[in-house]
């Protein structure tokens, strides 16, 4: 899988490892900003209120 | 292995390496390949479960602070410079701060409603459901019940378990700090346990009407198995000078 990806970035080494890392920072701001928001509601780590629900 | 050797011999007598490489690769990898692919994806998981953790643990405690700080300083901006003018009791900013040295983390300011939204802004927030709390500025007798964050969101409850019997708990309004001692503490309870946010929290030992204090989190850390609560009760109030001396309690 990420060994296909690497063969198809343009590039010499050094290119692609740029835009490896440039990707990965991607990956990890759209995770942090949206996925990890979205998924954390519906995990029961955090909730700290007493209720009758 | 020994077909790979065969076929980069044959490679290299017949002069055309490109094409003849390909072939082992797809007659034997088509299991090693969905193995391969099948373990890249186990490792990016796994990865990005570790991502998560960071992002509870930390990314979220960066972001909620940064807000409430802001929140905080517009607070006391208000009151600062709201003495006459009109909106300086803008509960929507926050109502005050708690002050609780046993739990070593600053000030932190108290805002109404327990929602996701507003705890997570890292923010104690006051009950207004399932029991709505009595706010001590309004001078009746009751319970001014607060919940906060135990892990993440700025995570400001985290020390809860520090708390004991005779520590002080300040609630600090823009007219009076608040000074209450803890006198109960309920390490466990179930979350369906709303009669701790009593008007007379009877699990704490006490039976009459008074000023009352409820601090809720979850426990144990990191989970959100049961709720640790913490009673504390008013003992004195004490005017805000021009200074705003804190009481001796936080020194």
């Amino acid at each position: 899988m990420y060994g296909w990806i690497w063969r198809h970035l343009p590039g010499n080494a050094l290119v692609r490892a740029l835009v490896s890392i440039v990707l990965v920072l991607a990956v990890v701001y759209v995770l942090f900003q949206y996925v990890f928001p979205w998924a954390e509601p519906l995990l029961p780590f955090n909730d700290v209120t007493v209720d009758n629900q | 292995m020994a077909a790979t050797t065969d076929d980069t011999d044959n490679a290299e007598h017949t002069d055309a390496p490109v094409p003849a490489p390909a072939p082992p690769r797809r007659r034997g990898g088509k299991i090693a390949l969905a193995v391969s692919v099948f373990g890249e994806l186990l490792i990016t998981a796994g990865l990005v479960l570790g991502l998560f953790v960071v992002y509870s643990l930390w990314w979220t405690n960066v972001v909620a602070d940064r807000h409430a700080d802001r929140q905080g300083d517009k607070v006391r901006d208000n009151w600062a410079g709201g003495d006459s003018g009109p909106g300086s009791l803008d509960t929507l900013d926050g109502i005050g701060f708690l002050h609780v040295p046993a739990m070593r983390n600053g000030e932190v300011l108290v805002e109404k409603g327990t929602s996701t939204k507003i705890l997570n802004d890292g923010v104690a927030g006051y009950y207004t459901d399932p029991v709505k709390a009595t706010l001590p500025t309004s001078g009746k007798k009751g319970n001014f019940t607060l919940a906060a964050h135990r892990d993440g969101h700025g995570a400001k409850f985290h020390n809860i378990d520090k708390l004991e019997k005779g520590d002080p708990i300040v609630f600090e309004t823009k007219d009076d700090w608040y000074v209450y001692k803890v006198f109960a503490v309920l390490p466990e309870t179930s979350k369906y346990n709303v009669e701790v946010l009593g008007a007379v929290p009877e699990e704490s030992g006490t039976k009459k009407a008074g000023h009352y204090i409820t601090l809720t989190t979850c426990t144990p850390v990191y989970t959100s198995r049961y709720r640790y609560v913490v009673w504390g009760e008013l003992e004195r109030v004490q005017k805000v000078d021009a200074d705003r001396t804190p009481p001796k309690e936080l020194d």
